[in-house]
């Protein structure tokens, strides 16, 4: 049995995925879990708000970005020790109220490193999201798709990506059928604009 | 759980659940929404027309940051001698605005980083709106730094720049602390309000009718698409972020405290100090959290349902016992100079009442001692339109509050020679509403270009929005801790 399948894209451009929408996250889960367990393993879920045990299913790791802030936090820490240090002791000793400039003075340069690792820290952390998140990125293949681009915050969205070495377009469809997932539509390359 | 039941109607049927509506929280958004209805109603104060009263507003707020940035203007070109600072007063409204821009601030950062990281899921709604308070307020705040030195052209003294003259900045003085620790706030809350808003503004793009809405939000959301990779990132980035900025909540007000307690000043030098500003800090950014959100929850229906009664009375509490700890430290504030033993702090604080700038400690405390205590009476906390009253008066009771720190303590030090008075002069006043005025045209920008409230929160955090067997219970958050 062949089911119908919609295309958007240019029909003459490669195609990228093919895209279902579900109702709900548990649709969403539980097809994720059906594709895993058929082998594929190039899919993306799309979802309006982070959905519990999404990534899970998935097979996610945890997000490297804990270690990157760490990693920065302590940079930070020496950036700020030495900013203060080196200036203060080395090359324009400052004595005020006979205050000393050895280790005893260390806790008044306290203050700078905790503002300076929250601040570089904070910039790791966006920095961090962004880039790890595949952004900022000015367009996508999934904008193709009309229903996504205008109602990805309405629906569960999942993509079968057309680069997965078990890929098949009929047969993914029949999948996606079976899992219960509606509106599913080839995705295809736009044709590159002709302005 | 069936052990614990004990009324009669649950004795008979013991299918049927004990009575949890007593213990139960009040649900997240009102009249059972769905998480469509969520969307349309935030994006619908960003999508529909501008109300007549947002460009009435935005004209009279707009006229008084320009009259402000007039003043700021003249005071660069002519001196600070247009101030009403001098001897013995050289702090005067300056840092009294400073201090009182940049301490409101702390209650949008709690809101947003301490609540979230407590799991208060009642803050969801309001935490974006206090997070922008928390920008806009660091950036009234930043006004003033810059330009009391005198010459602004000389600020970037202030930055540990390799120079000519081979001269650094003095790394142990508490005011280049300040400069640290402001530009650290100002950037962390910039980011994590932006970087929480970034999966709202890809939702602002993906409805944009027309193309120039869809470029920039298309430029603001950064391409976002919401997949699990990325929310797996986001959530990751939103708790660091959360942790970070909860540390700020007590550093900054404690290293702006430190420019007072670590001088001789009497009146000035105490211990209390840190935790003496960061009460007064979140106190004064609750009362500004209410007088910003009444209003606009009347202008906009819509937002009835999310920013629910139960949230603002929340919000009161909040404010009545950070307002307790503030009535606390002026108390022993006043012990404290009593039992030093010190005629020098015991002249200070006799001044402070006494003397001829008296009467702004005597207002600060006559509203900062009853204002908030009325809260205690549920009824008051629960009529909106009296909350906004009394909001309001506790920002301008913690607006006397700094300046009786910052400046009624320099009137009266050690050396009865160089005691004196302060009088604000027309540029005083008139930069101060200047920076009322920008701070209330940035929240009514805030207001009308971006979501205002965090919907992918909201909708995460909706009755049935997550899989069976996880948290979303659809009784709502009352069974689990």
């Amino acid at each position: 049995m062949s089911h119908h399948l919609s295309i958007c894209g240019s029909k003459h451009e490669p195609l990228f995925a093919i895209g279902a929408r579900f109702d709900n996250p548990d649709e969403l889960i539980g097809a994720v879990k059906h594709l895993r367990s058929e082998g594929y393993s190039r899919y993306e879920c799309f979802t309006p708000y982070p959905v519990h045990g999404l990534a899970e299913a998935m097979r996610l790791q945890k997000s490297a970005l804990s270690f990157l802030v760490l990693g920065g936090g302590l940079t930070a820490i020496l950036i700020a020790l030495s900013m203060e240090l080196v200036p203060s002791t080395l090359i324009y000793p400052l004595i005020v109220d006979g205050k000393p400039l050895n280790l005893l003075a260390l806790p008044e340069y306290v203050p700078i490193v905790v503002a300076l690792t929250l601040m570089i820290s904070a910039i790791v952390a966006v920095t961090g999201m962004i880039l790890l998140g595949g952004m900022p990125r000015l367009n996508n293949p999934m904008f193709a798709w009309d229903l996504f681009a205008k109602d990805a915050s309405r629906g569960f969205f999942l993509a079968l990506k057309a680069d997965d070495k078990k890929f098949n377009s009929s047969a993914v469809t029949e999948l996606l059928h079976e899992v219960g997932a509606g509106d599913i539509t080839a995705i295809h390359l736009e044709a590159p604009d002709q302005e | 759980m069936s052990a614990t039941i004990t009324n009669a109607e649950a004795v008979k049927d013991p299918q049927s659940a004990p009575d949890l509506s007593m213990i139960a929280r009040p649900p997240q958004v009102l009249n059972n929404r769905g998480p469509l209805w969520v969307t349309d109603a935030v994006c619908s104060i960003v999508e529909g027309k501008t109300p007549i009263w947002w460009y009435a507003a935005i004209s009279i707020a707009g006229t008084f940051a320009a009259i402000g940035g007039a003043c700021i203007l003249y005071m660069i070109c002519t001196g600070v001698g247009v101030w009403g600072s001098n001897s013995p007063a050289f702090w005067a409204w300056d840092i009294t605005n400073f201090i009182f821009w940049v301490s409101m601030a702390h209650a949008g950062s709690f809101i947003s980083a301490v609540l979230f990281l407590t799991r208060q899921k009642w803050s969801l709604s309001i935490s974006r709106a206090a997070e922008a308070m928390t920008v806009f307020a660091i950036v009234c705040a930043g006004v003033y730094p810059a330009i009391h030195i005198g010459r602004v052209w000389f600020v970037w003294f202030l930055f540990p720049v390799p120079n000519s003259y081979g001269m650094w900045p003095n790394f142990s003085s508490p005011l280049l602390w300040d400069v640290f620790a402001v530009t650290s706030y100002l950037t962390v809350s910039s980011l994590f309000w932006f970087a929480g808003m970034v999966p709202d503004l890809a939702v602002l793009r993906d409805r944009a009718t027309t193309k120039v809405r869809k470029f920039c939000y298309g430029i603001v959301s950064l391409g976002w698409l919401g997949n699990a990779r990325q929310w797996r990132h986001y959530e990751m980035m939103y708790v660091l972020l959360a942790g970070l900025t909860s540390v700020l909540v007590v550093t900054v007000t404690t290293i702006v405290a430190s420019d007072c307690a670590t001088s001789v000043v009497p009146g000035w030098h105490a211990t209390i100090f840190p935790f003496y500003f960061m009460v007064g800090a979140v106190y004064s950014g609750s009362a500004t959290v209410l007088t910003l959100l009444i209003p606009l929850r009347s202008l906009y229906p819509q937002l009835k349902d999310l920013i629910t009664p139960s949230q603002l009375e929340k919000v009161a509490k909040l404010l009545l016992m950070m307002g307790s700890c503030v009535a606390y430290v002026y108390v022993f504030e006043l012990f404290n100079a009593w039992y030093s033993g010190n005629p020098f702090e015991r002249g200070a604080f006799w001044e402070r009442f006494n003397g001829t700038a008296g009467w702004y400690a005597i207002t600060c405390l006559s509203i900062n001692l009853t204002v908030p205590q009325l809260f205690w009476f549920k009824r008051i906390r629960t009529c909106l339109p009296l909350v906004f009253v009394l909001a309001i008066l506790c920002n301008i009771g913690m607006w006397f509050e700094r300046f009786m720190i910052v400046t009624t303590s320099l009137l009266h030090d050690f050396l009865p020679s160089s005691w004196g008075n302060f009088h604000p002069t027309i540029v005083d006043i008139l930069t101060a509403t200047g920076t009322v005025g920008i701070f209330f045209t940035l929240f009514l920008l805030f207001i009308r270009f971006v979501p205002i409230m965090s919907m992918n929160e909201l909708k995460a955090a909706l009755p049935g929005s997550q899989p069976h067997g996880d948290s979303g219970h659809p009784t709502g958050e009352g069974h689990s801790r």
